[in-house]
């Protein structure tokens, strides 16, 4: 138990550097305020892992320090619909048998753009529509991108383990 | 590693993000007017051509030249100060922190 907690803790700590680092290279040319999403590497890994507690306190724990750090209440909001919507998913999608991480990541990363959209529209109004078609393709991109990265270390950390 | 159907996944969503995209751009004519949404609630509706400075509680948006764009705002990211001017219809301009959306219609 104390060790997943730690593990749990330095995942967290982590992806709060991702997010940082995201911070840094700003991607809004192709949507404004996109990010990459390295941290849903992280959950990728657990759910790889089959471990689906681990990867919904890691993203909570992750969401809550740097909406508290760094955030607004209104992020908050959206960080948790986006985070915890696409966790959602992403173990709903666990089961399907014809996809790997990839599709996995995939089908996660559209709906965490999915989530907040549906979020923003009661609070913002039907203009944020306009952005379904870039946050579809930005969501859809990123999250192969971050998939095939998780499929890599999956592997490497499987082979680690064999040896 | 990448399955059959990660692929035709990522294939679908390109296809219907390009469909939608390719749908909004069809009725892409140039716009009239211009309605700003504080709280999903019309703040301002007004023509293109007239040029007009707004002032909203964190944000100040200008009409000038038959374009609309944020030019100042209070929060961190600047996502909608960084936004370039709009002027076709259905382009939007969001603001999350303050809810405040910026239509041309």
């Amino acid at each position: 138990m104390a060790k997943k907690v730690s593990l749990y803790g330095l995942l967290a700590c982590l992806c709060l550097i991702f997010g940082y680092l995201e911070s840094l290279v700003s991607l809004s040319f192709i949507a404004p305020g996109m990010k990459l999403g390295l941290s849903n590497g992280i959950a990728l890994l657990l759910l790889a892992k089959r471990d689906y507690k681990g990867a919904l306190a890691v993203n909570t724990v992750r969401i809550l320090l740097s909406t508290l750090m760094f955030g607004t209440p209104m992020q908050l909001l959206f960080s948790l619909a986006g985070g915890w919507g696409s966790l959602l998913v992403m173990v709903l999608v666990c089961r399907v048998k014809r996809l790997g991480l990839v599709g996995i990541s995939i089908a996660g990363g559209v709906c965490h753009n999915l989530f907040q959209l549906a979020v923003a529209l009661p609070l913002i109004g039907a203009g944020v529509l306009y952005y379904l078609p870039v946050l579809l393709l930005g969501g859809g991109v990123s999250g192969a991108l971050i998939g095939f990265l998780a499929a890599i270390i999956f592997k490497k950390m499987k082979t680690n383990e064999e040896k | 590693m990448i399955k059959k159907w990660d692929i035709l996944l990522f294939l679908s969503i390109v296809l219907v993000a390009l469909a939608l995209f390719g749908g909004a751009h069809l009725f892409g004519a140039k716009g009239e007017c211009v309605v700003v949404k504080e709280d999903n609630e019309v703040v301002y509706r007004g023509k293109l051509a007239e040029d007009y400075t707004l002032h909203l509680s964190g944000n100040t948006v200008v009409v000038e030249d038959g374009k609309v764009f944020v030019k100042d705002a209070d929060c961190r990211e600047q996502i909608c100060v960084n936004h370039r001017p709009i002027s076709k219809k259905g382009e939007t301009i969001l603001c999350l922190p303050h809810k405040v959306s910026i239509t041309v219609e």
